[in-house]
C-alpha cells in the first residue's frame, strides 16, 4: 500500500516495491484534493504506476477535509500549515484504511533529507511500517529513481509536500538540495559547521541554520517521551526484536 | 592540610548542551558557596553538559585543560574554593576518544582529574557505546585534605572507593546523574562505601528531567560509621553546606577497624574469581 503523489520519492518507492513483491501485489493510492489538484501530477502518477506494473485506485479526499474544516471549532483557513497537516494526516489515515481493510502493509516514501529537516508531517506522510528510502538523501533519491528506470523528468520534478498549492520544498528549506544534502552529509559524519561551511565554500550561517533545524526536529523522528518509571520503559529502553509482518 | 572543611553539595539542574548557562549556575553557586564560608564545592556528574546529550558528546567533550576547565579554575582561583565538577573529556591524543570525567581545581589551578572506570551500559544509559573507561583510582592530597573520586555507577563496585581510600583518600567524592527508579540502591550504597571504607562520602546528585529520566537530587554526606550528616532535597535545585572533621577518622576507624582487617592474599583469589565468572 504506497501513496502516489506523481513525485520523485514515491516514484521511486513505487518502482522499488514492484521489483521487491512485483508491480501486482502493490497497490498505488492517489489522493488528490481539490486545493492542491494538478492533472500533471495525477498523469505523472499514473504513468509511472502503468511503468511499474501497479493497481492504483484514486481517493479524492476533498469531502474529508472539508468535514474537518467545517467540524473543528478553532479551525482557521488563514493558518495554512495547521490546515496542510490536515491533508497529510487525512492522506495518512485513508492509506492506513486500506491497508487494514485489504491486509496490506503501508511503504512510505519519505527521504534522509526531508526526514533530518523535519520537513513532514508528525504522524502524517511519514507514518508508515516501512521506509525504504529514509536513509537516502535527496539528491542520491532523484539518481535512484533514474537507475530504476523511473522518466528523467520525473526524477528530477522538484519536490512538494502539496499542503497547498505552489508549495515548493526548495523555496521552503531555503536552500538547494544539491547544497542542504552535502551540509547534512557533513552532519551526519560529525563535522562542525565551520569545517562544512570551508569545505563547501558557505555561509557558516546557513550552515548552523540546518544543524539548528535538524537537531530541532528530533522530537519528530523519535518515539514518545515518556517519563521512566518501570523497570523497562516503553520508548526508551524496552530492546525487543521487531517483528516481522 | 586542614582538619575541618566546609562542602556544598550544589546539586543543579543541567541545561543539556548550554555549557555557557551551566558554568554561569556553577559560577553563581560557588559565589554563594563563598559566601557561606565554603572550601569545597561539588556539582553533579556531567553538569557541564548535562548528561542524556548522546551523539552530540563528540561536540560537547573538552580536554582536561581546556576553555571550561580553565574557566572553573579562574573562579576557584577568584573565589579561593576548591570545586569538583563532572564533564565529558577528551582525550588529548585523539578527536574522538572520550572519558566521563570529575575534574578537580583549587586555587592554584588544575589538580586533576579522574575518568569513570564503571560505565553502566543497560536499561537507560548507554555509557560504554561513547566513553572510554579509565583505568586508575583518584585520590589527591590538598590543602583541604586527602580526596578521592569516583562517579555515580562506580559505587556499585567496592573497589573504586577501596582503591581510592587506600592511596589516601579520606574524604570520598561521588558525584552523579542517577534517576529516580534507581534512587534506594545509591541510598544504600553510598552509606555502604563510607561505612566499609571508614571514610567521608560526600555523594552529588543531579536533578531535574532529562529526555523523560528524571534525577533524583538527594545529595548527601555520610560520615565514616554510614549516617547521613546533611541531605539535600529530592528532585530540587539544592545548596547544602555541611562540614567534614576529618579528626573523626580516628574514633570511626578504631571502632569499625576495617582498613586495620582487609586481608590483600584475598584479592588474588578475587581476580582469579572474577575472571571465571
Amino acid at each position: 500500500m504506497m501513496g502516489l503523489s506523481g513525485g520523485v520519492d514515491s516514484s521511486t518507492i513505487a518502482a522499488l516495491c514492484s521489483r521487491a513483491i512485483g508491480g501486482d501485489r502493490v497497490l498505488g493510492l492517489l489522493l488528490p484534493e481539490q486545493e492542491t489538484f494538478k492533472q500533471s501530477d495525477i498523469d505523472d502518477a499514473m504513468t509511472v504506476a502503468k511503468k511499474f506494473n501497479l493497481d492504483t485506485q484514486v481517493c479524492d479526499i476533498t469531502g474529508i477535509l472539508e468535514s474537518f474544516y467545517k467540524s473543528i471549532p478553532v479551525f482557521d483557513p488563514v493558518d495554512k500549515l495547521c490546515k496542510g497537516n490536515i491533508k497529510a494526516r487525512t492522506r495518512m489515515t485513508v492509506l492506513y484504511y486500506y491497508a487494514n481493510r485489504l491486509n496490506r502493509i503501508v511503504c512510505g516514501s519519505s527521504d534522509k533529507s526531508e526526514a533530518m529537516m523535519g520537513y513532514f508531517t508528525k504522524w502524517g506522510d511519514v507514518a508508515a511500517d516501512i521506509s525504504p528510502i529514509m536513509d537516502l538523501y535527496k539528491t542520491q533519491v532523484r539518481k535512484l529513481a533514474e537507475h530504476l528506470g523511473v522518466p528523467r523528468e520525473l526524477a528530477l520534478k522538484p519536490a512538494t509536500p502539496a499542503l497547498w498549492p505552489n508549495q515548493s520544498a526548495e523555496g521552503e528549506l531555503g536552500v538547494k538540495y544539491e547544497t542542504l544534502d552535502l551540509i547534512l552529509f557533513g552532519l551526519e559524519r560529525f563535522l562542525g559547521t565551520e569545517d562544512i561551511a570551508e569545505q563547501l565554500q558557505l555561509d557558516n550561517e546557513l550552515v548552523v541554520k540546518v544543524k539548528e533545524r535538524w537537531l530541532s526536529a528530533e522530537h519528530k523522528r523519535r518515539m514518545l517521551l515518556v517519563p521512566k518509571i518501570g523497570y523497562r520503559t516503553n520508548g526508551q529502553d524496552f530492546r525487543l526484536p521487531r517483528n516481522d509482518y | 592540610m586542614k582538619e575541618r572543611i566546609k562542602l556544598a553539595l550544589a546539586q543543579m539542574t543541567s541545561r543539556r548542551e548550554d555549557k555557557e548557562e551551566n558554568l554561569g549556575k556553577i559560577e553563581a553557586l560557588t559565589t554563594q558557596a563563598k559566601m557561606l564560608g565554603v572550601d569545597l564545592a561539588i556539582f553533579p556528574e556531567m553538569c557541564l553538559t548535562g548528561y542524556v546529550v548522546r551523539d552530540q558528546l563528540y561536540e560537547l567533550a573538552e580536554t582536561i585543560p581546556g576553555p571550561s576547565v580553565q574557566r572553573v579554575a579562574a573562579l576557584a582561583k577568584k573565589t579561593g574554593i576548591h570545586i569538583i565538577f563532572g564533564m565529558p573529556a577528551l582525550s588529548e591524543k585523539t578527536r574522538a576518544t572520550l572519558y566521563n570525567s570529575a575534574v578537580f581545581v583549587g586555587p592554584n589551578g588544575l589538580i586533576g582529574a579522574y575518568r569513570k572506570m564503571y560505565l553502566p551500559t543497560h536499561s537507560v544509559f548507554e555509557e560504554k557505546r561513547y566513553f572510554r573507561p579509565g583505568y586508575q583510582p583518584a585520590a589527591f592530597s590538598t590543602p583541604i585534605g586527602n580526596i578521592g573520586l569516583c562517579i555515580c555507577y562506580d559505587l556499585f563496585f567496592p573497589e573504586v572507593a577501596r582503591l581510592a581510600r587506600l592511596a589516601g583518600a579520606q574524604l570520598l567524592v561521588c558525584i552523579s546523574a542517577s534517576p529516580a527508579v534507581r534512587r534506594s540502591y545509591f541510598e544504600t550504597l553510598t552509606a555502604a562505601r563510607a561505612l566499609e571504607n571508614t571514610a567521608f562520602l560526600a555523594y552529588v546528585n543531579l536533578v531535574g528531567v532529562e529526555d523523560g529520566l528524571q534525577f533524583w537530587g538527594g545529595s548527601r554526606l555520610v560520615n565514616p560509621t554510614g549516617d547521613i550528616v546533611a541531605k539535600a532535597k529530592y528532585d530540587e535545585e539544592d545548596l547544602t553546606v555541611c562540614e567534614v572533621d576529618f579528626r573523626d577518622l580516628k574514633t570511626a576507624e578504631a571502632f569499625i577497624p576495617t582498613l586495620r582487617d582487609i586481608r590483600p592474599e584475598l584479592y588474588d583469589q578475587l581476580r582469579n574469581a572474577a575472571e571465571r565468572i
